[in-house]
């Protein structure tokens, strides 16, 4: 359900963005810019400390910006009280600790409460939390308890429980950083479906893997945006993934200690192939 | 590990499908009844009706002895207290204990009440998910909250509560597991040093659940929960025309109890 | 080896420990079960491995294989229902088994849940306390265990645990195990939900460990980490152990990882496909590095 009449207006319009957290010494997001669009998979990164889980829920309209030129999210001004609670609407946000997002007694329950809130008519729920269930592969475990479910499987009702509202954007606060390998491809692959429906998708991590694919990558250091284009860019900068302090994969770790050793390379390599490649042309 | 309070056995009986409401209602009327009444004769009666509604349950006994097991010790207690202290014509003396038919019925009449209580009050638990209890007390209690009482509010802090018990139990688990692992002994010495030995499990499960507390009501948050504003449910509680019954029967057989 | 055999409540004396210092660990058809209401869940089945002082291995398999388990039985937090655990070649029935019990340290998974105290040396000295040590050893084995974490005990000891940020409060957890002094170091799964900077950092300090000649059990999913800390491997699946010993790269074994849902380390698949011998792969990107430079 569209609340903006421009079909093109950005999802995200936000322009000097300030946070400070009460007796903090520095602000947690300083000055900040972001514009996400339609249909675009943007990566968020930074190490502890960014201020990218203060971005996730401010964008989400969870907590009140400190000041802004301004804050537009899906056509609701995020400086006001009233299009914060709208923006809620239309912005979905997953967290990262699975167990701390599942509020009820069984996995359909669960699935059911963000409808519930909306005050949706019973049979409307019955039949869009069905289709969630189905979607995300929780048919089988309908009636699980929450204590009985593996972490990939939580993570997966929680997201279910998100996008049953139909939603403008998903933002996605590290997902996978308390979850096993299973959960994790579990959760990545629920999550590249998403995309490939066209739901614009902003994806915060620190792991570098998971930016595969990102149609933008924005990158944060103390509050502040140190990079914003594509992937490759980023990559190409050695020294900046270095000092950003992301996690690599292991092609990305060895390219560093390579390039530390003088070798040098066009991009920093993610995969086996793009090492491969790079230690046959590199001379 | 299975740990749950208000144990619910899942089902398609008569009694699985009523609504919430009007069992909690037939269940508390029952049980005023109980001790109200105070002859032989209504005690048969209710325990009869309650057997019935056991059976028409279709939950196997054993869930029943499950649930009567730990209160075995107090109708043991009851029984013998009243056998040896009630007034009566004894017809057999040793020492201070004194046998009397009357202290005999006494006993039995007390015990029998209280497997009743037990009994009604299982059907109730075993037939109906908490979820669905709490959501009946809530509605039930709409008239406080002309009295400022968050009622709806409370119902979802129940379930909420419900559902991570069994988490808690799980992370004290590992917790004090954690702490023997560092040389903690939780089985040493009398009360005092006992307690203190609970501060290093009892610590962190505090903080984490005020972490949680505040995890989970952003999560909230984010799917547009509002306290106060008005919800909708998954499984709305329905009122028909088997409630209608249900309620009538009760008046019925409290009015035969009380009459016999 | 003075102070080893004495009564429970002595401290082993030298913070900066010689080499070869680790304990040894048998298991011999260790099982054990959980007691459930309907009928008991075996979580371990006649395991068997020997793992020498110093020595390092690395403990996979899928959730739910038995990792954690066997961790907790070989602590001694459960016993197991047959087989045996020794230590050092003693079993339980010796009487040096408690005191060595008391040298075996385990790492619980997300060890941070465990901390309490006020300040963060009251929360590392804690293990070491309950040891009966008195106050002058536990002093000098807290600021080590600080230092050895990266959290020195100028800076941190002071500090409450709940004003550090996640990685430090890991390794706070994880310098109240090492204050006890452990010859055999259990750890389950330590680097997940870890920062990229603070798994880097901890990697490190497993590897000053393993020099000072602590015998280390890691449980862990990540293979490239496996394979840059630890000599050999174990495997378990559904409780029983599938693999034991050095790392193998047969192609038999690489059918075993695979239908373990195990991955080859990154480098040693590398090795490979540049046509060079997989079984002598380096460990680290930056032995890798030296290599191909």
């Amino acid at each position: 359900m569209s609340s903006s009449p421009d079909e093109t207006a950005p999802l995200f319009d936000i322009s000097g963005l300030h946070y400070r957290y009460v007796g903090a010494q520095a602000d947690a997001l300083a000055d900040l810019d972001l514009e996400v669009q339609e249909g675009e998979f943007v990566a968020l990164v930074g190490a502890n400390g960014s201020g990218k889980s203060t971005l996730a829920r401010l964008l989400g309209g969870l907590e009140r910006p400190a000041a802004a030129r301004h804050a537009v999210a899906c056509g609701h001004d995020l400086l006001t009280e009233t299009g914060r609670l709208a923006a809620r609407r239309d912005v979905g946000v997953l967290f990262q600790n699975p167990e701390n997002q599942l509020v009820a007694q069984c996995v359909e329950d669960d699935v059911a409460f963000g409808l519930e809130n909306l005050a949706w008519p019973a049979a409307d729920i019955r039949r869009r939390v069905d289709e969630m269930l189905a979607r995300f592969g929780l048919e089988g475990l309908r009636r699980r308890e929450p204590h009985l479910l593996s972490g990939g499987q939580k993570q997966r009702t929680a997201l279910a429980g998100v996008i049953a509202l139909p939603r403008r954007v998903l933002v996605l606060d590290e997902p996978t950083a308390m979850l096993d390998p299973a959960g994790r491809d579990e959760v990545l692959e629920a999550v590249r479906e998403l995309r490939d429906e066209g739901l614009a998708i902003v994806y915060i991590t620190q792991e570098m893997d998971e930016t595969a694919g990102a149609d933008r990558v924005i990158a944060l250091e103390r509050g502040t945006e140190a990079y914003a284009g594509d992937a490759a860019g980023l990559f190409a900068d050695v020294a900046l993934v270095r000092r950003l302090g992301l996690g690599l994969p292991a092609a990305g770790e060895l390219g560093l200690a390579l390039a530390e050793r003088g070798r040098g390379f066009r991009g920093l390599p993610l995969t086996m192939g793009e090492l491969l490649d790079a230690l046959a042309g590199a001379p | 590990m299975k740990a749950t309070i208000a144990q619910y056995y899942p089902g398609d009986s008569l009694l699985h499908r009523l609504d919430p409401r009007a069992k909690f209602i037939a269940v508390s009327a029952l049980a005023v009844a109980l001790f109200v009444r105070d002859s032989f004769a209504g005690l048969v009666v209710y325990a009869a009706a309650a057997a019935l509604a056991y059976a028409l349950s279709g939950v196997p006994l054993v869930w029943f002895w499950r649930a009567f097991r730990p209160l075995l010790w107090l109708v043991a207690l009851t029984f013998v207290a009243q056998v040896i202290f009630a007034p009566g014509e004894p017809f057999f003396s040793y020492g201070f204990v004194h046998l009397s038919w009357r202290g005999l019925e006494l006993a039995a009449f007390l015990s029998l009440r209280l497997v009743v209580l037990v009994l009604v009050g299982s059907v109730l638990t075993l037939t109906t998910p908490s979820i669905a209890l709490t959501d009946g007390l809530a509605w039930l209690g709409r008239p406080l909250r002309r009295l400022r009482v968050p009622t709806d509010e409370l119902a979802l802090m129940v379930t909420i509560a419900l559902r991570f018990i069994p988490t808690l139990l799980v992370e004290l688990d590992t917790i004090m597991r954690a702490q023997r692992a560092r040389g903690a002994d939780f089985r040493r010495g009398g009360l005092r040093e006992r307690s203190r030995s609970l501060v290093p499990v009892l610590v962190p499960l505090f903080v984490l659940s005020f972490r949680r507390a505040d995890e989970l009501a952003l999560a909230m948050e984010a799917r547009c929960y509002r306290p106060g504003a008005a919800r909708t449910r998954l499984h709305p509680l329905r009122a028909g025309w088997a409630d209608a019954a249900l309620l009538v029967a009760t008046a019925a057989v409290i009015a035969a109890g009380l009459l016999v | 080896m003075s102070g080893r055999e004495a009564a429970g409540g002595a401290a082993p004396d030298t913070p900066g420990r010689a080499a070869a210092d680790g304990m040894v660990l048998t298991c011999r058809d260790v099982s054990f079960s959980y007691e459930e209401a309907r009928a008991p869940i075996p979580a371990l089945r006649d395991v068997s491995f020997e793992l020498g002082a110093g020595g390092s291995l690395a403990l996979m398999g899928a959730s739910g294989s038995g990792k954690s388990t066997l961790l907790q039985v070989v602590r001694g937090l459960d016993a197991p229902e047959a087989g045996a655990v020794l230590l050092d070649g003693a079993g339980l029935a010796d009487a040096r088994y408690g005191a060595l019990q008391r040298e075996v340290g385990l790492v619980f998974q997300a060890p941070e849940l465990q901390l309490f105290a006020a300040t963060a040396r009251d929360d590392v000295a804690f293990g070491p306390r309950r040891l009966g040590w008195p106050e002058e050893q536990v002093t000098p084995a807290v600021d080590d265990a600080l230092d050895l974490v990266g959290l020195p005990a100028a800076r941190f000891a002071a500090r409450h645990p709940y004003t550090l940020s996640g990685g430090e409060q890991r390794r706070l957890a994880l310098a109240g195990v090492l204050a006890m002094r452990p010859r055999l170091l259990l750890l389950d799964e330590p680097f997940v939900s870890l920062d990229p900077s603070t798994r880097r950092q901890l990697a490190g300090i497993l590897e000053r460990l393993k020099a000072a000649g602590v015998t280390l059990l890691l449980a862990t999913h990540d293979a490239d980490l496996a394979w840059a800390l630890c000599d050999e491997l174990l495997v378990l699946r559904e409780g029983r152990v599938v693999a034991a010993g050095a790392w193998d790269f047969s192609p038999a074994a690489g059918r075993l990882l695979a239908v373990n849902r195990l991955r080859e380390p990154f480098l040693v698949d590398l090795w490979r496909r540049l046509g060079r011998d997989p079984q002598r792969a380096p460990r680290t990107a930056a032995e890798a590095a030296e290599a191909l430079a």
